[in-house]
């Protein structure tokens, strides 16, 4: 089985290739704001040095984010229609599971920063040993503001709790305040890794836990700017 | 990339040959798919329209339109298929509007057609918007002969083009300063006649006298190059200065003498192309087209030379991507590809 990543929901731009349980290669690439330039010349390029073609994919994972409007929409297009094209099941998964899938740790809290003073966060726990689980989700992607951690992750603050990703010291510094005792995570865990991402998407497509390519589409996790507003002025809907 | 990298060349068809484009378009409110066969030949065309949900906003929020056209992008391919009878492995080329648009919107199908571009190993072809919409012309009115001229105007653009054949073209003059529809509107924002502002000018003129006032019409010597701004100016001016000596304004005669101005300076410079370049047909184009005043007054003046005046059908004047298609037919022919690499131009220019 032939699974490919694609993950170009943060700064990071991530393609990688796993095949049943082997990894063929993998890219990351901070590139910030260039995804929709190279992409599908990486991609192309991936593919050529492996001497793989496009048809040869049985499966495609992507990150559904949070992140970059733009960019999750650049990688979930590119996910659709290879899933449209060659009739493959293809799996969205959150880029914090992947994040949280390549660290160690029992707890892991995964973060991306969501500005003014808020994070996007998940809390992963780490699976039972006898579970074909990579990862167990404790609370699932959310905004939250950085002050209001401590009292989200109460229940949790006699366990060591290892952090991942943006933001990182400074939620550290909070939770370590409301004396929660803390950890943090190697700096190459803080990117979501393509590789992650594929042996994710190997395990989800493998149990046949795959997405609706017509329904797929980014964790916005916030409404447009002019919904937000508009519904401020006129109340919902 | 190099050509030597391009996997397909050796399936590349020439003109003899049966031509299948699927044509994906999502600059502004419509998400849109076409297959195009040899250009002109529209084998579906299909129009997914988003006005409905930006009209409580007053306007296109690129925000919502993006997430829509990601929505949208599938069920519009997979029913522009199914109407042509088509599968992806019978396309010979995928083409995707780069620009100029909402680039939000418009990488979510430049994106599907590369990816379409890679998966089946057939060429990419990123077609500018406006040129589409010159095109649109040509699908609607195939009898069109060659050459000719065009006059592309918008809010955006004021473009004089001369099309030996439909190959592609070449700009004989573009405006200097405004647009002729940006004129349009801010002349009537200025005059409070609201927005857009060529059928509210239009509208206000239709029942004054365009002899009212002598406005001046921009001189720009031998060059097809047009210039608005220094008519917005004396349009502005003449405003103030009746203002001042306590002058009533009739906004129907300066509308109706503002819009001759136009109709005047756009006219002056095709009907000069028309005496040179020996033409067959003329064809306007965007939305400044649709004015009643410019129409009836170039296809008076164009009686002399025995030229008909052509203009898209109401129903291609809307954003779609057989207009796209058939753009992307002619750069095909002149293997005018694009790499991967290719980015959305949210302001491309012809
Ligand atoms: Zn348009």
């Amino acid at each position: 089985m032939l699974t490919l990543a694609i993950d170009s929901s943060t700064d990071n731009l991530g393609l990688a290739l796993m095949e049943s349980g082997q990894l063929r290669g993998e890219f990351n690439l901070s590139l910030k704001r260039q995804h929709s330039e190279k992409l599908l010349p990486l991609m192309e390029e991936i593919f050529e040095l492996l001497e793989i073609e496009a048809k040869d994919l049985d499966g495609a994972a992507v990150a559904t984010g949070p992140g970059s409007f733009t960019g999750l929409r650049i990688g979930i297009t590119t996910a659709k229609m290879l899933g449209r094209i060659f009739a493959i099941p293809v799996k969205g998964i959150p880029t914090l599971e992947i994040m949280a899938a390549g660290a160690a740790g029992a707890y892991r809290l995964a973060l991306l920063d969501a500005r003014r003073e808020r994070v996007y966060y998940a809390f992963y726990q780490q699976p039972e040993a006898d579970s074909d689980d990579f990862i167990k989700e404790i609370y699932p992607p959310a905004a939250v503001r950085i002050a209001e951690l401590p009292e989200v992750l109460n229940d949790y603050s006699q366990k060591q709790i290892t952090i991942i990703g943006e933001k990182k010291l400074e939620v550290g510094k909070v939770l370590k305040a409301s004396n929660f005792s803390i950890k943090y995570g190697e700096p190459e865990s803080d990117l979501p890794r393509a590789a992650v991402l594929a042996r994710l998407g190997e395990n989800y497509l493998k149990r046949g836990q795959k997405d609706d390519i017509y329904q797929l589409k980014p964790a916005y996790l916030k409404k447009p700017q002019a919904e937000i507003n508009w519904q401020q002025k006129y109340g919902s809907n | 990339m190099g050509v030597e990298k391009l996997k397909y060349k050796d399936k590349l068809k020439n003109k003899n040959e049966d031509i299948y484009i699927l044509a994906l378009e999502s600059s502004c409110d419509e998400t849109a798919a076409a297959v195009n066969k040899n250009g002109l030949e529209v084998m579906a065309n299909v129009v997914s329209s988003q006005v409905e949900i930006h009209k409580k906003f007053g306007g296109v929020v690129p925000e919502i339109a993006s997430r829509k056209h990601l929505e949208l992008l599938l069920p519009v391919i997979d029913q522009a298929l199914a109407e042509a009878g088509i599968k992806f492995e019978d396309l010979d080329a995928v083409a995707a509007t780069s620009g100029p648009g909402l680039v939000g919107g418009l990488l979510v199908t430049l994106t599907a057609a590369k990816t379409i571009s890679l998966a089946l190993n057939i060429p990419l072809i990123g077609v500018n918007h406006i040129a589409g919409h010159i095109y649109a012309n040509f699908i609607a009115n195939p009898e069109i002969k060659k050459p000719l001229l065009c006059l592309t105007i918008s809010g955006g653009h004021t473009d004089l083009l001369y099309f030996e054949d439909l190959r592609g073209y070449q700009i004989l003059g573009r405006t200097i300063d405004d647009a002729a529809g940006e004129a349009f509107d801010k002349i009537s924002r200025f005059l409070g006649l609201g927005y857009p502002g060529g059928p509210a000018i239009e509208k206000a003129a239709q029942t004054g006298n365009e002899e009212a006032i002598d406005f001046p019409r921009a001189d720009l010597g031998k060059s097809y190059n047009f210039s608005f701004s220094g008519l917005k100016t004396s349009v502005m001016n003449y405003v103030n200065n009746e203002k001042q000596r306590g002058n009533e304004i009739n906004t129907s005669d300066l509308a109706a003498s503002f819009q001759k101005a136009v109709v005047d300076s756009l006219a002056s410079n095709l009907l000069q192309a028309v005496e040179e370049y020996k033409v067959e047909s003329v064809v306007l184009s965007g939305g400044v087209a649709a004015n009643q005043r410019l129409r009836s007054y170039l296809e008076e003046k164009l009686e002399k030379y025995n030229l008909k005046l052509y203009y898209p059908p109401l129903e291609l004047c809307t954003d779609n991507a057989a207009m796209i298609g058939a753009v992307a037919y002619y750069q095909y022919l002149e293997r005018d590809f694009a790499p991967l690499s290719i980015s959305a131009d949210p302001s491309l220019k012809l």
